[in-house]
């Protein structure tokens, strides 16, 4: 009902009424009454008049709504002439719902916002790996979905534009662009047939790249640029908000789809498969079409396949096969931050009903003039709901700056990253968040308040029932924060544990001092080895000369770099197991100095030597390796051979276990070995070439962008075709590897420490208002000669009671969810008892401290004062 | 004094339905106002029947949301603006019906209260 038309009822009542009062007055007067006595018996009669109108107000059926507006400006009023609760209650809340639309913004833009493509819910991913082979064969085999692949991650070099760089590019199947229906910003994006030999030399440019390399120049397109020592000519460009698969794709290259070339056609890259469901087909058929599929595709490989491969292989949505991995650490802080905003939420409930104390008189009054217990719960609830909206308010100024923050502690590689803005879901989550905030925190006080006005009424000073309910219902508040905060410092200590222990892992390498690059030639040049090895032996010389330099080696795969080489192997009179090929081992190709310059120490046996590079061809291995091939007995002089030599190396040396995958294991689970083999043209890898990419590893004391810029110089000099790219220390591609823990980890203490701060709190405000409560009690047994030690003993062991049952309540809660933590945790178990004790001790000793201060103004309590007081 | 809202609704509930008939009854003989109603209430049931304004006010506007009655400004016999309320043809039909289940309602307590003369 509009404003004017209410204001038009009220003013009809009013006349009703008054005509009302004035007939009755009139037939009074007519009968022989004064107008004085006359207008006093009328109004008697008539009864309340505001209550009259009041109830009538009822029956136009919107009462409720203008009752909420009363109740809100009520509300207002009395915000402002308590500023400094206002202001505590909102600044709680704020950080509370601030820290929760913070982590929603990510879970939405993340997890649930739909990806930015045409009718997203029909995309699907195959989470099998496929050769092409395998693709190009779903692509005419497959029914229910239009079908394609991307493989990311492919490295090029593009050269002919000033300097040379490292691109990181997609092979992607003709038709991956009209499965996403994503067009271009620029030209046109492949079509179909143009992932084969010999119609396949185009590539399509990241907007980034146009912008950065090419000056966003249009004219771009139709010319040809050098990629990786190929000609492609530019067919178009994509927007700036087209990242598929990842952010880091700077060209989109079509897959070179080859079926004369059977080992790179059926044995090259495996990739996962991409499909949009066509019109009437579900995830179900799909999931049938595939399973279908991979029963009878196994045949069309040239080579028998292991029953294993894609064994599992489904379809799951394309949204979320793209952010599987970080789901679990997300929902995780979600979880985090509930628990900091039910804090919070006890904690406001408590202020709020200390203050009702003080309220009661207040809400007495209102009573005796008419409001029903429901009329009375119903405003405290507004006001609470208020609060909460402010809290919310500031809470979204709170979330924006910190999600600025959470995206800059969040690995970069974080999928999706990029997307996460607040947009109006985040608003909505927000203000519902808010609004039911103020509910739950502001219901129970509000609802004990209304009782409290029924029972107590007017007397005054009432130390009834309704105080002691309070007491129970604020004793359990505080032991609920306590619980929450015990939770939390708890998964915040599991964390902390497991980052200390990983960052504290031995790598089996020493990071200090080591700078490291990647030295690209194109694949081309190093199709002849001789070249090859001659221009790296001259960038190692030069290297050697830098100033402060004290060891130069190469290595095709980092420690820790993010790439795995894989290589079969056969080991001499090693008995496979039936139906299993030769074991899958990680090869490392480096020169002789690297164990040297990696600080890799040597177990047993000797490393390699200069004569080794050009004599007997030898190999080491690393300790898993040896006990797992040659268990009992010593791996020197035994045999091993990269499948199709022809020549047995021998193995000189065992070295410790590396972390090379990541720093909590060594290998993947699908590697069988490791083993280093020195760098010349007899180490090859699986294409049967030597490694054309690989990374320099200068031990120096120099400075490190001084050598780099060496180093560029001195390649540039030697080969200016090639590019220096990924120049960093060893420690900080160390501390890279735990960039995901890093940030989890940072993450949860802050929350944790957020809830241990505001449950502190909590047992203050409690002991406080107990404290003030018994001023009077404390006077009188002071008075009766109990000494201040018995008081502090009496107001500790209250604190002592209500932290201990929280801290009580906590572990056994933590007990029960802490195994949500457990794929995040490394060496610590996910109930560390160890954890478990120290945060209960901490969190003992905080409370106790929170208990002291009021403690300690009991003990103080003048009797005479006291006996005063009220 | 503190429940005197609740005291108010309670009343209302109780009578609801008869007052409503009663009002319903009272406007048959011509369109009145709100103090005329309860005047001729209270006259037509010899002074036994007093209205409570906290029960009529909201009853008579309950009935104009349902259409039962409609409202409108006139000048009272004496000269005085007033709200007269008539009976609307819903309210022709919905007094009819209360007036049946009221004769079905008082011969059923007059059956309880008096079983012999059954």
């Amino acid at each position: 009902m509009s404003f004017w038309r209410r204001k038009k009822r009220e003013a009809e009542l009013y006349e009703e009424v008054r005509s009302h009062l004035e007939m009755a007055k009139r037939e009074r007067v007519e009968r022989g009454d004064t107008a004085k006595d006359a207008e006093r018996a009328a109004r008697r009669e008539f009864g309340n008049i505001e209550l009259v109108k009041d109830v009538t107000r009822g029956a136009w059926g919107w009462r409720w709504l203008e009752e909420f507006v009363e109740d809100a400006r009520y509300g207002l009023r009395r915000m402002r002439k308590s500023p400094g609760f206002t202001a505590i209650a909102v600044l709680t809340l704020a950080l509370g719902i601030g820290a929760n639309s913070a982590i929603f913004s990510l879970v939405n833009g993340i997890l649930l916002s739909s990806l930015p493509y045409v009718n997203p819910e029909q995309l699907v991913r195959l989470t099998g790996a496929y050769p092409k082979g395998a693709i190009v064969a779903m692509r005419e085999q497959v029914n229910t979905m239009d079908v394609g692949a991307y493989d990311e991650g492919q490295e090029l070099n593009l050269t002919g534009f000033g300097q040379p760089v490292r691109l990181t590019g997609t092979l992607v199947s003709a038709e991956l662009f009209s499965i996403l229906g994503a067009r271009p910003e620029l030209g046109r994006t492949f079509y179909p047939g143009e992932d084969v030999p010999g119609q396949d030399n185009f590539v399509i440019l990241s907007h980034a790249l146009w912008e950065q390399r090419f000056g966003s120049d249009a004219t771009i397109l139709g010319r040809s640029i050098e990629l990786g020592g190929v000609s492609r000519q530019v067919i178009g460009v994509m927007p700036a908000d087209f990242r598929f698969p990842s952010t880091k794709t700077q060209v989109w290259i079509p897959l070179h789809n080859d079926p004369r070339n059977a080992v790179n056609f059926w044995a090259g890259d495996f990739m996962p498969g991409i499909g949009r469901l066509r019109p009437g087909s579900t995830m179900q058929q799909a999931q049938t079409e595939i399973r279908m599929f991979q029963s009878h595709v196994g045949a069309l490989f040239p080579w028998p396949m292991p029953a294993s491969w894609n064994a599992n292989a489904s379809v799951v949505r394309l949204q979320n096969g793209m952010v599987a991995e970080v789901r679990a650490r997300l929902l995780i802080l979600l979880g985090a931050v509930a628990l900091v905003l039910m804090i919070a939420c006890s904690n406001v409930a408590n202020l709020t009903l200390s203050r009702a104390a003080t309220r009661e008189k207040e809400i007495s009054i209102r009573s005796a003039l008419g409001a029903g217990r429901q009329r009375i719960t119903r405003q405290l609830l507004t006001e609470s709901v208020l609060q909460a909206l402010f809290g919310g308010l500031l809470g979204l100024a709170f979330a924006k700056e910190g999600l600025i923050l959470l995206k800059a502690v969040l690995p970069a590689d974080t999928p999706r990253l990029d997307e996460v803005r607040m947009d109006w879901h985040v608003l909505v989550f927000t203000g519902t968040l808010a609004t039911l905030t103020g509910i739950v925190f502001g219901l129970a006080p509000a609802l004990h308040s209304a009782r409290a006005a029924l029972t107590e009424a007017l007397k005054s000073g009432g130390r009834g029932t309704a105080v002691s309910v309070s007491q129970r219902l604020r004793r359990s508040l505080a032991i609920a924060q306590v619980a929450l905060a015990v939770l939390l410092v708890i998964a915040a200590g599991l964390m902390i544990r497991s980052f200390w222990a990983l960052s504290h892992v031995n790598p089996g390498f020493r990071a200090e001092h080591v700078l490291t690059a990647r030295i690209t030639p194109n694949e081309s040049f190093c199709s002849d080895p001789m070249r090859c090895l001659a221009f790296y032996r001259n960038v190692v010389d030069q290297a050697q000369a830098f100033p402060g330099t004290s060891g130069v080696a190469l290595v095709n795969t980092l420690p820790l770099g993010g790439r795995v080489s894989k290589r079969s192997l056969d080991v001499e009179n090693y008995d496979l197991p039936p139906g299993e090929d030769s074991p899958l081992f990680w090869l490392n190709v480096v020169t002789p100095e690297y164990f040297r310059v990696m600080g890799i120490s040597l177990l047993s046996g000797r490393g390699f030597t200069d004569s080794d590079v050009s004599g007997a061809p030898v190999a080491v291995v690393t300790a898993e390796t040896a006990r797992r091939f040659w268990p009992n007995q010593s791996a020197i002089g035994k045999h091993i051979r990269l499948l199709d030599d022809k020549d047995w190396r021998t193995v000189v040396g065992v070295i410790p276990d590396v972390r090379a995958y990541d720093l909590q294991r060594n290998a993947p689970e699908w590697i069988g070995g490791t083993a280093y083999v020195p760098y010349n043209a007899t180490a090859t890898l699986e294409d049967r070439r030597i490694p054309s990419e690989m990374t320099i590893a200068i031990r120096t004391a120099s400075d490190d962008s001084e050598i780099a810029m060496m180093l560029r110089n001195s390649v540039a000099a030697l080969n200016h075709e090639v590019p220096v790219s990924e120049v960093k220390t060893m420690n900080a591609v160390v501390s890279e590897a735990v960039a995901t823990p890093a940030s989890t980890t940072a993450l949860l203490a802050v929350f944790a420490a957020l809830a241990l701060v505001l449950g502190t709190i909590g047992i203050y405000g409690v002991l406080s208002f107990l404290v003030s409560n018994r001023t009077r009690e404390i006077g009188v047994r002071m008075a009766l000669g109990a000494q201040r030690g018995d008081v502090l003993r009496s107001v500790m062991g209250e604190g002592a009671k209500l932290s201990l049952a929280g801290i009580a309540l906590g572990m056994a809660g933590a007990f029960a969810v802490m195994r949500v933590l457990s794929g995040e945790l490394y060496g610590v178990g996910a109930t560390d008892p160890l954890t478990f004790c120290g945060v209960a001790i901490l969190v003992a000793f905080v409370a106790l401290v929170a208990c002291y201060v009021p403690a300690r103004r009991a003990m103080r309590v003048d009797p005479v004062v006291a006996l005063r007081y009220e | 004094m503190a429940e005197k809202k609740e005291r108010y609704q309670n009343r209302i509930e109780l009578l609801q339905g008869t007052l409503d008939l009663l009002i319903l009854q009272t406007l048959q003989w011509g369109a009145q106002h709100g103090y005329g109603i309860s005047v001729a209430i209270r006259n037509r049931s010899g002074e036994l029947l007093q209205v409570d304004t906290g029960s009529l006010y909201p009853a008579l506007h309950r009935l104009e949301k349902q259409k039962w009655i409609a409202a409108e400004w006139r000048i009272s016999e004496n000269n005085q603006r007033a709200k007269f309320y008539r009976l609307t043809a819903a309210g022709k039909k919905q007094l009819s019906k209360e007036r049946s289940r009221w004769s079905q309602l008082s011969d059923a307590i007059a059956g309880v209260l008096n079983p012999e003369q059954r």
